[in-house]
Order: C-alpha cells, then sequence, then structure tokens
C-alpha cells in the first residue's frame, strides 16, 4: 500500500451539469437564466472539450422562412433519414421547432450561423430532398458558450470526473466525482442533475487498434453518463445496435458530409448512384447512408474506394475548407499540407472507424429531457441529435431541471455511505503497488467486444463473450492500478465502459434478429416485429429488458 | 512516463526555446496528455498516446510555433497522385 488519502471538498448547488459540452452548457446557461444557482463539472476545461471542443458546422434545424410553413414535412424527412424511427414524432416536433430559437441565440452570442448573411443549407441529404442541416461557423463555439454561461454566474468546475449519482427513491440528488490532477474527491450535492458527457468512444477498437485515441469522436467521451445514469436506475435504450461512421482512412474524424468529393473506385467511376461531379451542396449521399460500401469493395475486389475532390473551382474549394476548419479539422488540414497532398487533386481514401453507439444507443430521455428517474436529465450524444440534438435538449434540460429545482428540496439521502463506497474504490484503485493498468484493462475490453460482440454475433458467441466481460471486470476491480489521479480517471471510465459492454452483451443476446450493425448470424433477418427499442434498466435481480414502441 | 519536453518525440512537440511557460496548452487539452506539468516550466508530455491530434492546444499557444502537432504514422492519409496530364477529366 502507498498510504495515498483523498482530500474531500464538499459543495452544494441547485442543479448540477455533468459534463461542460454543447448540452451541459446549454442547460446551465438556461438554468442559470431561471433563476438556479448552477454547477457545471466538466472532465476537461470547458473551453476546448467534447466531441465539438474544435468545431462544427452542422445543425439541423428548422426554419419557416426558409422550409415554409409546415413542420410536419421536415419531420417526414427525418423519420426517413438514418436517425428516423429511434424517437416519436413528437420528440422530433419539440425539437424541430425549438431549432430555430437556438440559432438565433448562437448568432447572437458570436457563434455565426449565417454565411455571407444568409441561412446557408447544405450537407446530409439526398439530391431533391429537404436540406435540414445549417452550415454554421461553430469553431469559437465552446469559447462562446461559457463566457454565456459566466456571464450567468455558472460556477465551473474543470479537470473534474464525476463517477457516480448520489440518489435514493426520491431521485437523485447530486454525484461523487475525482479531481482528475490531484488526490481529491468532490462530494456535490444538488437538486437536479443534467448528464451531458458525450458519446461512447473506446469501447471497441479505433481504425487503428495500436493507437487507441484515435477515435471518430473525442476519446475521452465514453460514457460516464450512460453508466452514472443506469447505475441509479434510469433506462438506457437500444444500446446493442451499434453503428459505423467513415471518413479518411487512419485519420479518424467526424466531418464526412462536409467533403463535397465523389467516392469512386480505384478505376475513377463513381461508387455510388448521387453524384459524378464534386458538389458542395449535397457532397456524395453514401458516406451517410451506406457505409459498408468501403468493406463490401474490397471484399469483393473493387476497394479501395476513393473521396475525390478532383473538379472543384478554386471558390468551391475554398469553400469547402472554410467549414471543413469550422468543423474543427485544422489538425487534418495542417497535416495535408505539411505532407503535400493536395485534396483539391489527389484522392484519398476513405474507409469506417470505430463501433459506436451514438446515435442510437444511450439514456432514454423523453422531450423534456427527463430521464425516467425523478430530478434526472440528459441531453446530446448521451443518446440523441448530433450538435443541434444536444443544444435544443440542453436547453430544455437546463430549463426543467431549474424548474425541478424549485419546487424540490435537497433529499436527505444516504450520500455519506454512498460516498463511502466509492471513495473505498477510488483508495483501492490508488494505493495498489502492482497490477494491469487502464490500459491493459482497455485493450483486453476492446478484444473481447470486437471478437464477441462486433462484425458477427451469435447466441453461443455472446454468451461467452458475456463470461469473458465479467471475468475481466473482476480482475479490473481486483487489481487494477492507478499511479496517479489522471490514471484513476481513465480506470474509472474503463470500469464503466466495462459496464456498458456487459448491457451490450446483455441486450444484444435479447434481440433474436439481424438490424444494421447487430448482425445475429443465427438470426439472420431484419424482423418487423422487433422494430422496437430495447430498453434495460437496473433492478436487485440484475439487468432487466423490455420491448417498447419507438414510433407513433 | 518519461517526460518528453524537446522536438522529435511524439505529438505534441514543443519547442523549448520558444515556449514561454504560460500553461495555456496545459488547460486546454481535454486528453490531458500534459498532466504533471508545473507552473512557469515547459510543459511535459506525460501522456503523449493519449493525444486526439485535436489542435487545441496549438490554437491556445500565443506563441506561434512553439507547440505543433506531429500525426504518428499509423494515422497516415492514403492517397493516389496523378501526374499533372494524367489528372482525369471527369467532366462528363
Amino acid at each position: 500500500m502507498k498510504g495515498i488519502r483523498l482530500k474531500t471538498k464538499r459543495i452544494e448547488t441547485d442543479v448540477l451539469c455533468i459534463g461542460g459540452g454543447i448540452a451541459g452548457l446549454m442547460a446551465a446557461i438556461r438554468a442559470a437564466e431561471c433563476g438556479s444557482r448552477v454547477l457545471v463539472v466538466e472532465k476537461a476545461n470547458t473551453l476546448y472539450s467534447g466531441s465539438g471542443g474544435l468545431g462544427n458546422d452542422h445543425f439541423m434545424c428548422y426554419i419557416p422562412e426558409v422550409h415554409g410553413p409546415d413542420v410536419e414535412l421536415m419531420i417526414d424527412e427525418f423519420q426517413r433519414g438514418q436517425q428516423g424511427g429511434l424517437r416519436n414524432r413528437s420528440f422530433i416536433r419539440t425539437w424541430l421547432e425549438n431549432s430555430f430559437e437556438i440559432v438565433k441565440l448562437w448568432d447572437n452570442w458570436g457563434i455565426p450561423m449565417k454565411y455571407k448573411g444568409q441561412y446557408e443549407f447544405a450537407g446530409h441529404a439526398l439530391p431533391g430532398h429537404i436540406l435540414m442541416n445549417l452550415h454554421y461557423a461553430g469553431a469559437n463555439q465552446k469559447k462562446a458558450l461559457t463566457q454565456q454561461a459566466l456571464k450567468r454566474k455558472v460556477t465551473i468546475l474543470n479537470r473534474v470526473m464525476c463517477f457516480n449519482l448520489f440518489y435514493d427513491e426520491g431521485g437523485v440528488c447530486g454525484a461523487i466525482g475525482i479531481n482528475t490532477r490531484e488526490d481529491e474527491i468532490f462530494i456535490i450535492r444538488s437538486k437536479s442533475v443534467v448528464l451531458g458527457t458525450g458519446s461512447v468512444m473506446r469501447l471497441y477498437p479505433a481504425s487503428t487498434p495500436a493507437w487507441m485515441f484515435n477515435t471518430r469522436l473525442s476519446p475521452v467521451c465514453v460514457g460516464d453518463g450512460r453508466t452514472m445514469a443506469f447505475r441509479a436506475g434510469a433506462e438506457l435504450a437500444s444500446i446493442e445496435i451499434p453503428l459505423i461512421r467513415c471518413g479518411p482512412k487512419y485519420f479518424a474524424r467526424a466531418g464526412k458530409a462536409t467533403w463535397a468529393g465523389v467516392l469512386r473506385d480505384p478505376s475513377g467511376k463513381p461508387v455510388g448512384p448521387f453524384v459524378t461531379k464534386p458538389d458542395n451542396k449535397y457532397g456524395d449521399p453514401v458516406v451517410d447512408i451506406y457505409q459498408d460500401i468501403f468493406i463490401d469493395f474490397k471484399k469483393s475486389g473493387k476497394g479501395p474506394v476513393y473521396m475525390d475532390c478532383h473538379g472543384l473551382s478554386d471558390e468551391e474549394f475554398k469553400y469547402m475548407l472554410h467549414w471543413m476548419k469550422n468543423e474543427g479539422n485544422v489538425s487534418l488540414l495542417n497535416y495535408l499540407k505539411e505532407e503535400r497532398i493536395d485534396i483539391s487533386r489527389d484522392p484519398i481514401e476513405f474507409w469506417t472507424y470505430e463501433y459506436e453507439l451514438f446515435p442510437r444507443g444511450g439514456i432514454y430521455y423523453n422531450e423534456r429531457a427527463e430521464t425516467s428517474i425523478s430530478g434526472l436529465y440528459a441531453a446530446g450524444d448521451e443518446f440523441f441529435g448530433g450538435i443541434s440534438g444536444a443544444a435544443v435538449f440542453g436547453w430544455i434540460a437546463g430549463e426543467n431541471g431549474a424548474a425541478y429545482a424549485r419546487s424540490h428540496d435537497f433529499i436527505e439521502s444516504s450520500v455519506e455511505t454512498q460516498s463511502k463506497e466509492n471513495e473505498s474504490l477510488f483508495l483501492q484503485l490508488r494505493n495498489r503497488m502492482e497490477g494491469p493498468d487502464w490500459r491493459e484493462t482497455n485493450i483486453a475490453l476492446q478484444q473481447i467486444m470486437w471478437d464477441y460482440a462486433g462484425l458477427v454475433r451469435s447466441e453461443t458467441l455472446l454468451e461467452a463473450g458475456q463470461r469473458a466481460l465479467f471475468r475481466l471486470r473482476k480482475k479490473a476491480e481486483k487489481s487494477m492500478i492507478a499511479r496517479n489521479s489522471h490514471e484513476l480517471m481513465r480506470c474509472l471510465e474503463v470500469l464503466n465502459m466495462i459496464e456498458i459492454g456487459e448491457l451490450i452483451f446483455r441486450t444484444a443476446r435479447e434481440r433474436r434478429e439481424t438490424r444494421g450493425k447487430h448482425i445475429r448470424v443465427d438470426y439472420p433477418f431484419t424482423n418487423p416485429l422487433s422494430e422496437k427499442l430495447l430498453v434495460v434498466k437496473k433492478t436487485e435481480k440484475g439487468p432487466a429488458l423490455e420491448w417498447r414502441q419507438a414510433r407513433k | 512516463m518519461e517526460a518528453s519536453k524537446e522536438v522529435g518525440e511524439m505529438p505534441p512537440v514543443i519547442v523549448s526555446k520558444k515556449c514561454e511557460c504560460c500553461g495555456q496548452c496545459v488547460e486546454a487539452c481535454q486528453c490531458d496528455v500534459f498532466f504533471g506539468s508545473k507552473k512557469a516550466e515547459v510543459p511535459q508530455i506525460t501522456y503523449p498516446e493519449e493525444c486526439w491530434h485535436c489542435n487545441a492546444c496549438v490554437e491556445a499557444c500565443p506563441m506561434k510555433g512553439a507547440i505543433k502537432l506531429r500525426i504518428p504514422l499509423p494515422m497516415m492519409i492514403l492517397f493516389k497522385r496523378f501526374a499533372k496530364k494524367q489528372i482525369p477529366d471527369y467532366t462528363d
């Protein structure tokens, strides 16, 4: 034993926002406007944190003056698209109807939502269909949102990772966290909590397996919110169906829809039916709707597939680069420049990245951003909606979280007992002298996820994988070491991911059909009767599963 | 765990001579690759393999050229290059 102790800091607030990304900051801003004392707890620094840390360029929204007076047409289009069917119309309507207000707010706050004085819609759309994504210049979005939060007297606590919620029958009442830079814990009591911790990366191997942090979205968004919510008793939905996304091969980065080029085979022939020339308005929709093309072409001897922007005029090329910079892809552009790769002329290989849950699987929150337990709200990549979803439902979560805090007192719950249990885990991890570190454990986790719940799944494979993961968790709990508070954070992240992994095995066994990338070779067809959400929540007897209608 | 303070190590790379030790990069990094850096000293890159190559450190640095990313070889972009006269004409 190393004799390490943890200092304790206690804080009280009305609304606690866990995660200072777009969702968390929007919730904080709104809750503060509604008169609450608000604390944002952020694992990194809100100025640059999260998957939108360096910017974004697409904001799904409905603007009546652009799209016409009937929002229902856009809901139809949405439900036909890749995220369609996950939420009922009323949820999508709430999102879209509130989106324009947020656009105007952001524009006022210094995030340029217009291009040359106009609302510019492009990307993530099929030719001839409704353009739902507003091109916006989001490079400074995290700074602007942080500034707005501070202006409203929101307290921001950077470099603190929340690990568990405090809760009892009455609902949630705060959270315990660790300082990621020194040996210190935070015991935070609050009246309501908003989760906005992002997606789940690092659960499955990256496209460069030896380079674990090379992920499409932020590699430190690993599902902390999902596990906190689950352990407190909230429902998670659809976590058994993974998704894949594509982009420049080996340099994992979101932003595929900003590439204006055509996907072509090695002979130059377009691989998809949509476009034959580069197009800044639509790009090549294949990147959104047929991600398997890369592996399919490889398997059939026709690969690789190239993103070819050759043919854009100088002005069109500059336009594309403008949005790429705002999407936060400056490091990629700098790299291309240094390597003298000229994407206006040189076709580059595209490929798919790691399996991920967003935007299909996560905390099941409703159109009021309420989870299934009292006082707990969630938004953003905790489930659904991308940037605009994070902004709109973050805002709604803040408003409702503040209202909840006004009408409820602090719960006198077992905060002390729950703190002690957590503290004991932290101390064990910090004081062990030898054992596997988080990295070793994370690699073991990724292997099991990929080999037993990856490309193909079956009852026997899933059962074996579930057993393997259970053993890994036991070993990790008993033997993992954290050399410092940074590694303690990583250890806790891995424990969270293992928990999500176990739930994926549990739910994937229950979904006895093939759907999307949930490929059950023992149930090879997609059963229309199973077009439902599979919801999982904790009970005393272990995780309980329930099928629920998604589309109404 | 060895701290790398000089050029030539893995990403990001700090040029000690140009660094003003303001610590902006240390604050910006969401992966905290600079963990353990001391105030008013050239930051140390304790966990280079946890870099996301997001460019926040470069953007936050007030001194041009004091910090840069080196993209690791496994992340190299793969591309085709045509000789100028061989660039295909796809216009139809």
